[in-house]
């Protein structure tokens, strides 16, 4: 997360203070269909799943989660993008899917085309090699590679790839870039020997205290909670970082009313840890991460303007 | 933690997972009353002519995943319902076999040989005893060889095959289904195919979504459920359907058979069973672990091997197969049950599916998540606990409670299915029809999949028609996009070695193998 | 299928398999065999589906090279084909009829009505969502029975009505975030 965005966050807190109330003043004119762009039974649908299970018990709401996966969260986009707009049509999907994923795709989709609702939590996105490589830091993995070894480095987004080669442009070297499918996968794939390092957002943690697997960088513009020492991307030369949150989203024109006692309603359920969402996004995700209405808008057309520039420096 | 901290982690799961109910005291675990339910309810599938282990496992999976969520909790009392189907299923197709010669299951045809002759003579209860024996007897045999191999198979593949190895692995797995399922090698080739074209509508790296013809509604791909339960199940009762149809004739069943003495069996019975027994089930075991190659064949083998041998030693006025034999049908379904558990060794170690049984546990664990077969599941680390390792270990424990439930009660409730087959098929298949629909709507929930799954029903009726073997489709649609990954990914890894299949000895024999099955395959059958 | 009939099936796919490959893959796919990313080759997104043409390909060309022998099953199709057709006619129905029955009924019953209710917000009430799955389902079934027996008997129609009765009652009571056909498309 950026200062402004933590500074936003502090903001936005206060304002949800004051509009508490608002969440009781909207009723959905019917059941709410809520498009969940993760795979199920993974960390992100269960926590979409969860969320809405507590909004169903807090406010008495119907929410209907459903699946839509595929295409980095574009699918979801595209089914989302002509939905009604009284409320009853949600989706949940990551910032890279408004940013780089529009920017990248060139299908028709612009973020104007929806309504940032929340954002609800941020990823712990470290670079992850074995312990027993041997590798304290980036630094020893950029040894190896000028030392002659063919670094295999995994990620699983497009926009990972582009930083992965900026990675290894900045510090000289070149990386056999591997895309697989998920976080999980590359881990599975570290852990086999298969792949010598790679992006990990968040479940290396329990490997990483139990020692099989070190945090050799932080692929954010902060350091990670768990590896602090570990160094950033722009302190290793690189100008871009893997900064992003899962957020939910509507389609544009969506109502005010329906937008603000949404964000209310989950934002206050995610700062609840004593909610099954908010002990996860605590455990799992380094805590809430809350950013909503105009500041939330006004993100994602930048990170949608950003991408170019990462576009272009990853095909240069 | 050791593999053995994980063993006692998996049994634990099973018996001291979450309650369903508490009886004098003692709670029962939700998991072992899904596998008692599961076994249960696949006997009675299994006798009913028309129905089988994989509609059953169909219609069960949304069902189940709806009230189990998806949680890793959801994974055991899931997979465990499903292996209880798929176990009693393969007991329940004994029994219309025997009483009215008409097998409930396509792997009990064989059994109809001996069975039937041996009910007409009043041996109706004898001869249930025998299947059954001989099915647990089987059943017990494989799931003791799967847990002895998969899990040294799996560390073998993970310490030795990198990532262009695992693409060979991959491609010799669909050449050998392709190949060996079926009685040609062309028409496998072309289910093979056509499998993997469906499967890569809409998928791919790009964020164009390849082959979907510009349509919002090919652009998600087709989800898995349509394709395998539309060419399997919605196929298969489209074809039954208008055979019965076409053929104008009511099936009337065989004469129901006197009941018989009651015929329990004593260790004078059962001797003479056993070399044949252990002979069908290393057959059905050694069979169940190839991929693609199901119970059907392996009964099919487990017989003819056993009437050769009986012709060969029979005293001279000794009856011969054919005509209510003990050992025919103790031979068929040793046989026939013995694959039931070895097929799940590719799918454990490899994440490789061999038959459609395993295909759904397959579907289970994707559904659900937080468990991935392969060989990254028998992975043990030093300090913490690999969850996949506890659900594998739960997953045999599993199966050894559907065989304990199979030992003592699957006797008395499969000798009390006798009834079912009189259900009629032409009534029975559009409700099951209907029903197949309605469980992958409610997992979909969009009307295009009820639409894909109807067409993907009509691709299977047309396998069917033209005597091409629906199962190497269903298993390229299942490991397609896993190919594709992984040749994404050796390719990458070696840095954009075009060659990279063929630079290691291992992927470059497992290439060579695969182009050797599908030339002989073609020779003997040509 | 006689031997002639296995190498008209071979053509067909060796057809098919060319389309595929020559036409269809290179149109509806944007990155071709290869492509070059990140200063690197990889493999494009049309690498797969021709190499499965290919498979397509192969197997067409030995099913027009060896047919094999006359296989069994050599009976006529054409009453098959001729039933499987109604069949699927009948189930068709019954899914178009799912779809269109339950907006059609709260139409009427809101003909009157200054604001008509939109179905959309009302798929969750009773009875409406009940209205298009047990009319069509109920049709599916009845319809394919009656097929069957060449006769639509009252005991046809019994079974279908409990039959889709019982599917809701299996999906639908107990379970509130399932939505039966066709509310999920609404």
């Amino acid at each position: 997360m950026t200062t402004a965005a933590r500074t936003l966050m502090g903001a936005v807190a206060i304002v949800l203070a004051a509009t508490a109330t608002r969440a009781a003043e909207w009723t959905p004119p019917g059941p709410i269909s809520m498009l969940i762009g993760f795979r199920a039974g993974g960390g992100a649908d269960t926590q979409a799943r969860l969320i809405a299970q507590e909004l169903e018990a807090r406010h008495g709401w119907t929410i209907q989660p459903q699946q839509v996966t595929g295409k980095g969260g574009l699918n979801l986009a595209a089914a989302l993008k002509d939905a009604p707009v009284d409320g009853t049509v949600i989706g949940m999907v990551v910032t890279e899917t408004l940013g780089y994923n529009m920017a990248a795709a060139g299908a028709g989709l612009h973020p104007d085309d929806f309504t940032g609702i929340t954002t609800t939590a941020g990823f712990q996105m470290g670079v992850v090699a074995r312990r027993v490589t041997g590798w304290a830091t980036l630094e020893d993995a950029i040894a190896a590679a000028k030392g002659g070894a063919a670094l295999r480095f995994g990620v699983m987004s497009p926009r990972l790839a582009d930083l992965a080669y900026l990675l290894g442009k900045a510090q000289g070297v070149t990386f056999n870039i591997v895309e697989m499918r998920g976080g999980k996968a590359v881990m599975d794939g570290i852990n086999a020997g298969d792949l010598d390092l790679g992006f990990v957002a968040g479940i290396q943690a329990a490997s990483v205290a139990a020692g099989d697997l070190v945090n050799l960088a932080s692929a954010l513009s902060v350091p990670l909670n768990q590896t602090p020492e570990a160094p950033t991307f722009a302190t290793l030369g690189v100008d871009f970082n893997a900064d992003g949150q899962f957020m939910f989203v509507g389609p544009a024109g969506m109502s005010t009313a329906a937008r603000s006692a949404m964000s209310t309603a989950i934002a206050e359920i995610i700062s609840d840890p004593q909610t099954g969402a908010g002990a996860l996004i605590a455990s799992a995700f380094g805590g809430p991460s809350i950013l909503a209405g105009d500041a939330l808008q006004a993100q994602m057309a930048a990170d949608y303007d950003a991408a170019g520039a990462l576009l272009a420096a990853a095909s240069e | 933690m050791d593999v053995l901290a994980h063993v006692w982690l998996g049994i634990l799961a099973v018996f001291q997972g979450p309650d369903a109910f508490a009886v004098a005291g003692l709670s029962v675990s939700i998991t072992l009353v899904m596998v008692a339910a599961g076994f249960l309810l696949g006997i009675v599938v299994g006798a009913t002519p028309g129905l089988g282990g994989p509609t059953a496992m169909a219609i069960a999976l949304p069902i189940l995943i709806s009230v189990f969520g998806f949680t890793p909790d959801a994974l055991l009392p899931v997979m465990g319902c499903l292996i209880g189907i798929m176990k009693g299923a393969t007991v329940g197709g004994a029994v219309p076999a025997i009483l009215f010669n008409t097998p409930g299951t396509p792997d009990s045809y064989m059994t109809t040989l001996d069975g039937y002759p041996m009910a007409q003579r009043g041996e109706a209860k004898k001869a249930l005893r025998v299947a059954h024996f001989a099915s647990a007897s089987g059943d017990t045999f494989s799931d003791i060889v799967l847990i002895l191999c998969a899990p040294f198979l799996a560390l073998l593949v993970e310490r030795h095959l990198d990532l262009p190895e695992k693409t060979a692995l991959l491609i010799l797995s669909l050449a050998f289904v392709a190949a060996v399922v079926g009685r040609s090698p062309g028409k496998g080739l072309i289910s093979a195919g056509l499998g993997l074209l469906v499967v890569y509508v809409g998928t791919g790296e790009d964020f164009y979504p390849r082959l979907s013809m510009g349509t919002e509604a090919l652009n998600r791909g087709f989800p898995i459920g349509t394709a395998v339960l539309g060419v399997l199940v919605v196929g298969a009762v489209f074809h039954q359907m208008a055979e019965g149809f076409a053929s104008r004739s009511n099936t009337s069943l065989q004469p129901a058979p006197k009941a018989g003495n009651a015929g329990r069996l004593r260790w004078p019975d059962i001797r003479p069973l056993l070399p044949t027994m252990l002979r069908s089930a290393v057959a059905g075991t050694v069979i169940g672990a190839l991929p693609g190659i199901g119970s059907t064949l392996a009964a099919t083998i487990g017989y003819t091997t056993a009437k050769a041998r009986h012709d060969r030693t029979r005293a001279p006025d000794a009856p011969r197969f054919g005509d209510g034999v003990p050992q025919g049908v103790a031979a068929t379904e040793a046989a026939n049950s013995a694959v039931s558990g070895a097929n799940l060794i590719p799918v454990l170690s490899l994440g490789i599916p061999g038959n459609t049984a395993a295909v759904f546990l397959i579907l289970a664990a994707d559904s659900i998540g937080g468990f991935n077969p392969g060989p990254s599941v028998f992975r043990v680390t030093a300090d913490a606990i690999n969850p996949e390792l506890v659900v594998a270990f739960g997953l045999f424990t599993c199966m050894f409670v559907a065989n304990a439930l199979n030992w003592t009660v699957g006797g008395l409730v499969m000798r009390s299915m006798g009834v079912l087959a009189h259900l009629p098929k032409q009534r029975l298949l559009p409700v099951v029809l209907v029903l197949t629909l309605t469980a992958i709507y409610v997992q979909e929930t969009r009307i295009e999949a009820i639409w894909f799954t109807i067409a993907f029903g009509i691709l299977g009726f047309g396998m069917r028609l033209l005597d091409m073997s629906p199962l190497p489709f269903v298993i390229a649609f299942i490991l397609g996009a896993k190919l594709e990954d992984s040749a994404r990914q050796a390719f990458a890894a070696t840095g954009g070695d075009a060659w990279f299949l063929f630079t290691s000895p291992v992927a470059a024999a497992f290439m060579a193998l695969s182009v050797l099955v599908v030339v002989l395959g073609a020779r003997r059958r040509g | 299928m006689s031997r002639a009939e296995t190498r008209t099936l071979g053509v067909i796919c060796v057809i098919f398999a060319l389309g595929c490959i020559l036409v269809w893959i290179p149109l509806d796919t944007d990155t071709g065999l290869i492509e070059t990313v990140r200063r690197r080759v990889e493999i494009g997104d049309a690498m797969a589906p021709t190499l499965a043409a290919l498979f397509v390909l192969v197997g067409g060309a030995i099913l027009c090279i060896a047919p094999g022998e006359p296989a069994r099953g050599a009976g006529a199709k054409r009453p098959l084909l001729f039933c499987a057709a109604a069949m699927i006619g009948v189930l068709a129905a019954g899914v178009v009829l799912m779809l269109c029955a339950g907006p059609l009924a709260l139409w009427l019953a809101d003909a009157g009505r200054a604001e008509p209710r939109e179905y959309r917000l009302m798929r969750d009430s009773f009875p409406w969502k009940y209205i298009g799955f047990v009319l069509g389902g109920t049709v599916a079934i009845s319809g394919l029975i009656a097929l069957a027996e060449r006769r639509m008997t009252w005991a046809a129609l019994i079974i279908g009505l409990v039959g889709v009765l019982g599917m809701v009652a299996l999906f639908d009571l107990p379970f509130d975030d399932l939505l039966l056909p066709p509310n999920g498309d609404y």
